[in-house]
């Protein structure tokens, strides 16, 4: 008797609080994302199966602000509904993951997080649209794409993924510090012969003053060109072998223990421990707090970094100005450019609907648009591009435009998106440089063991 | 009435002695719990100090102690700039129903642990404490899955609802609780025809005061600050809970964050956090002692 009094109970206990959970949820009750929407009832003239795909994206101005042009896209498209999705940088990764794993693959994204092109692309998470642009007609032209833009996400000759945004690596420089130590500014003039790397040591010496009191020292460049691993391609050395570029980002070599590899990040490491003309990480670390960048605080004369710390400019504390970056023994490359891909997943269960939406947004109108709405996010589109050069104040349009073309002439796409795992190769190199950076090791010490585990990871 | 031994006219040198003694003792003991204190709170002061900073000035080195002009605005801009009221109500709602979840299935397992012996109760007790030891992404996926196909994305449900269900720390803590309750009490209880339900309502749950609010307390916490879960099933901005909602703050990797804005979400999110200790604090304390100690 006693334990059907306990099993009544506790049924009754159990129904009551499933009953009580769903009420107070009942108002919240979803629509899954990517169905088709049936007509509202009584509403027959719906029937023309209007389908929903969502865009996938970061959860940060610069990149909701797609939000925005939803309603005038889906006024021009009847038939297509868009919704975005959205998560915090850090959690980009693992949201997504489990949305494909759990059928719930959004339609269109892009390489937001940390992972790469090359990293979808070897998942096998992404969609060939050759299909789809054949049917379509498409041409990168007629959007004012450059061609060899459209070749850094094609693998052979299949296209899977449409630029959007073209990031350049660029030097900004504190035109204050400059006029204190009476240095002539850098050159913006990418075809300017005398602006070397040695040049640039030689200002940075002018503008380096080291003291005891942190808050009074300050240093002449911050040259952290693109990651870790890229950085010897900047003075002609290839750490990755060419086969990488052509077959979808898994190189069958790579020479981070060759002699040009060693001297090129001899170079750089020498900056900061022989020339002292640049921070070490733990002095950045201290004087830029979270911010993480010394040279927004206006201790650092020169640094190198991508075109986006353009779009946070005008918050500085001091005048700044662009320029070219230096000559490093690399006749080619010089600049890192990073394009943003608009990609459709396998998932999708309109593709042809999310091409639809990818192609709105690569139209010469909406690049324009974009570029004011996200706050300077740079356009592929050539034609917007002129807009975007004038887009921020106190720095000269003149200045920006040779910066930027000079910058894709002599640009190599970055190799965060061309090489596979290069999350996990990413945070090897961080961990395993660490101590030539505080001095404990030497270069020549610590690049065999990296080499050995690039190939490692590559190799997963 | 007082315990301190009243000191007659022949004892008086040496209580002074060593009253100079602890005295002397106790100041440095004071000095060194204010230094402490200090040294903890300082965070807590940046936190305030920065929220009340302007833009340029987060840039300037050295950093500045007190604002230079106090941006008693930043409080208001949070709200324009972010849905913070929505998120706030959000994280408020999950957080109350998880506790409420949580109190009512743990304390009806963790008794049922407690009061009654069955075959393989230890087995099944066993069972119930092994899936602590699984971490949240390995269950992370197929649960996805599971309230995928429930139709619960983007719904509060897949929140709230694992709360319903209990979780086993909650339920050990408890059951430990319950099981120091003396026998009689129940028998009492039986003898004057109380149901089993009624028994658990109305003896067991009033003495358990400190070990509910202990749980209530750890409850609310792991769900106010919860952000992989929001992120997983929440992809509507309005249904954003606030972790959500400030981690977003820092998500480009090309501006300079608002850290002067995140420090006003940050001051108002520790609000609840601080109420809620605040209220329950003696509950809370008493309730470590007791299920530390029976």
């Amino acid at each position: 008797m006693k334990t059907i009094g306990i099993k009544k109970s506790f049924t009754l206990l159990l129904a009551t609080s499933m009953l009580v959970v769903l009420a107070l949820s009942g108002c919240s009750g979803g629509k899954s994302a990517g169905d088709v929407v049936p007509g509202n009832d009584g509403d027959s003239a719906n029937s023309g199966g209007q389908v929903t795909i969502t865009h996938y994206t970061i959860d940060s101005e610069d990149r909701t602000f797609i939000e925005k042009l939803v309603p005038d896209f889906e006024a021009q498209h009847p038939n297509i509904k868009v919704k975005i999705e959205k998560a915090p940088y850090e959690q980009f990764d693992s949201k997504l993951q489990t949305l494909i794993a759990g059928g719930k693959s959004p339609d269109v994204t892009s390489h937001y997080g940390y992972g790469g092109f090359a990293e979808y692309y070897n998942k096998d998470m992404l969609l060939d649209m050759n299909d789809i642009i054949k049917e379509d007609g498409f041409k990168a032209s007629d959007y004012n794409i450059p061609d060899d833009l459209m070749k850094i996400y094609t693998v052979k000759d299949q296209v899977y993924g449409i630029p959007v945004n073209m990031y350049v690596s660029l030097m900004l420089y504190n035109k204050d510090m400059f006029d204190a130590a009476n240095v002539p500014y850098p050159p913006s003039d990418y075809e300017d012969k005398s602006w070397t790397f040695d040049k640039m040591v030689e200002d940075a010496k002018q503008m380096t003053h080291v003291s005891n009191d942190i808050a009074k020292t300050q240093y002449g460049v911050d040259f952290t060109w693109s990651e870790r691993d890229m950085r010897p391609l900047y003075f002609g050395a290839e750490p990755y072998s060419q086969d990488t570029w052509t077959n979808g980002g898994v190189p069958s070599e790579t020479h981070f223990d060759s002699p040009e590899v060693i001297a090129a990040y001899n170079k750089l490491f020498n900056l900061i421990l022989k020339d002292k003309v640049s921070p070490t990480t733990e002095w950045s670390k201290s004087v830029a707090g979270q911010n993480g960048d010394a040279f927004v605080t206006g201790k650092v004369g020169m640094t190198v970094s991508g075109s986006w710390s353009l779009a946070g400019s005008n918050d500085f504390p001091f005048k700044v100005g662009v320029a070219a970056v230096p000559a490093g023994g690399n006749d080619k490359v010089r600049s890192v450019l990073f394009v943003d891909p608009l990609l459709i997943l396998k998932g999708s269960k309109h593709p042809k609907e999310a091409f639809e939406w990818i192609k709105y947004l690569v139209s010469d109108e909406i690049q324009e648009k974009s570029i004011e709405l996200s706050g300077g996010n740079p356009p592929v589109n050539t034609k917007a591009a002129e807009t975007y050069y004038k887009h921020f104040d106190g720095i000269d349009a003149a200045d920006v435009k040779k910066v930027y073309e000079g910058a894709v002439e002599y640009g190599f796409e970055s190799y965060n998106h061309l090489i596979t795992h290069y999350s996990q190769i990413n945070d090897m190199f961080i961990n395993e440089m660490q101590p030539i950076d505080t001095g404990h090791s030497t270069v020549e010490e610590v690049m065999p063991t990296i080499q050995k585990k690039v190939m490692e990871i590559i190799k997963r | 009435m007082s315990t301190i031994p009243t000191a007659g006219p022949g004892a008086s040198p040496s209580v002074n002695k060593r009253r100079r003694k602890i005295d002397a003792f106790s100041i440095a003991s004071f000095i060194a719990l204010v230094v402490t204190t200090f040294l903890m709170l300082l965070p807590l002061f940046f936190m305030v100090s920065t929220s009340l900073k302007s833009k340029k000035e987060l840039l300037t080195f050295p950093p500045t102690f007190l604002p230079e002009s106090w941006q008693w605005s930043n409080y208001r801009e949070i709200f324009d700039t972010l849905n913070f009221g929505q998120m706030y109500m959000n994280s408020l709602i999950i957080g109350i129903l998880t506790v409420v979840g949580t109190l009512f299935s743990s304390a009806l397992a963790g008794y049922g642990f407690a009061r009654y012996r069955g075959k393989g109760s230890n087995l099944w007790f066993m069972l119930m404490l092994s899936t602590m030891m699984l971490p949240y992404p390995a269950i992370m996926i197929p649960q996805f899955i599971l309230f995928s196909k429930l139709n619960w994305i983007d719904t509060f449900l897949p929140l709230i609802v694992p709360a319903f269900f209990g979780s086993a720390y909650n339920i050990f803590l408890l059951r430990q609780f319950f099981s120091t309750l003396p026998d009689e009490l129940f028998d009492a209880g039986r003898i004057d025809g109380c149901s089993e339900f009624r028994m658990w309502r109305q003896i067991a749950l009033p003495l358990s005061g400190p070990a509910l609010a202990t749980v209530a307390i750890f409850a609310f916490i792991y769900s106010w600050n919860d952000l992989l879960t929001p992120v997983l099933y929440l992809s509507s901005s309005d249904k954003f809970t606030l972790p959500v909602g400030m981690s977003s703050f820092t998500s480009s990797r090309f501006r300079i964050p608002p850290w002067h804005l995140l420090m006003v979400a940050s001051v108002l999110a520790m609000l609840p956090i601080v109420t809620l200790f605040a209220i329950a604090q003696k509950r809370f304390v008493e309730g470590i002692v007791l299920t530390g100690i029976k």
